[in-house]
């Protein structure tokens, strides 16, 4: 069955001049693969991290101390998050030189901004979770620049009902951070990837 | 149902690499957790009350005030050697380190504080942990 999707996700023939490798340099594929590499190297960080204010410093100090290889999935954690921002930068950089965003790619114009904004929105959350000074004062930045939007306070009293970084704010972001964000990154990848098929792939664009 | 046909060289790299990835995965989910080692144990009435015993072999001294007890490496944070306990603090005799009672510096050279070790009172005695 995974060989038939995979089989499905191309046509059946494509030009060899649209597979050319400077067309698109694989941008959004890269993207999404740092976005798997993600949720392999966040689902084994699930085993060790705590989501309490007293203990989630420490979990982080456990792991990268006494746990074989947790430095190693910590740091690829982190450097693939970095990677991934930045390859989707690079993607949306690309879609607009090459003016792929016009008729009839509109829908994935639109769902990869939302895209974009939701992998902003995961780093976000992510950075308050080891609990240093670092994250503590980042997520304090943040909240202030929310609450001077228009709704903003609203916003800032769902995240984060007490202050920053204490229990039940932790807890938010943390559900937002290993469970919300990330489905809504692959249900709304899935939309896009399901449109670029649709769409007829790479073919030229203008 | 797809077809079912495999070939053996397949068979066999599927199921090393699925014992490999197990293998490592349960390396990951097993932390060395470092139990506390006792260093010595202490009856408790043979700690005086504003009084020390001094441990040189074991380098450690089990200090107590009032009801504070405390344990302090008597490794000098300087250069290393065995710290002398006197009637008014700690002093290395080698570059004449001078520290209080709690282990705090009071002259140089060394410049941290010496290292205390944990104290688990339990039932007749103290258990110093390392």
């Amino acid at each position: 069955m995974i060989k038939d999707f995979a089989k499905h996700l191309f046509p059946r023939a494509v030009l060899q001049r649209d597979l050319t490798f400077s067309y698109t340099f694989c941008l959004g594929g890269l993207a999404f693969t740092c976005f798997l590499l993600l949720l392999a190297s966040g689902g084994l960080l699930l085993f060790y991290y705590q989501p309490t204010p007293a203990a989630a410093f420490p979990s982080i100090l456990l792991l990268e101390s006494s746990v074989w290889g947790g430095a190693y999935l910590r740091s690829l954690h982190r450097l693939s998050s970095h990677f991934f921002l930045v390859l989707i930068m690079a993607h949306t950089l690309r879609v607009v030189l090459t003016g792929a965003y016009q008729r009839p790619r509109e829908l994935n114009w639109v769902t990869g901004c939302a895209l974009m904004m939701l992998a902003v929105f995961e780093g976000y959350t992510g950075y308050l979770l080891p609990m240093d000074q670092l994250a503590l004062w980042a997520t304090q930045t943040g909240m202030e620049l929310v609450s001077i939007m228009p709704l903003g306070e609203r916003l800032r009293a769902v995240l984060v009902p007490d202050g920053v970084g204490e229990p039940m704010s932790l807890l938010r972001f943390y559900v937002l951070h290993i469970l919300i964000v990330p489905g809504a990154i692959l249900l709304l990848s899935s939309l896009h990837f399901y449109r670029i098929r649709k769409n007829k792939g790479v073919l030229p664009y203008l | 149902m797809a077809d079912t046909h495999q070939s053996r060289r397949n068979f066999i790299g599927t199921l090393i690499s699925l014992a490999a990835g197990g293998w490592l995965l349960g390396k990951f989910l097993t932390p060395k957790v470092r139990r506390k080692k006792t260093l010595l144990t202490v009856a408790k009435s043979e700690l005086p009350l504003e009084g020390a015993l001094v441990y040189r072999e074991a380098r450690v001294a089990l200090l107590r005030q009032g009801e504070d007890v405390y344990a302090l490496n008597l490794v000098c944070t300087h250069l290393g050697c065995t710290v002398n306990v006197t009637a008014t603090g700690l002093v290395c005799p080698c570059h004449g380190s001078r520290f209080d009672r709690h282990g705090n510096v009071l002259e140089g050279p060394a410049d941290r504080p010496l290292e205390r070790y944990e104290v688990e009172a339990g039932g007749e005695g103290y258990r110093v942990l390392v």
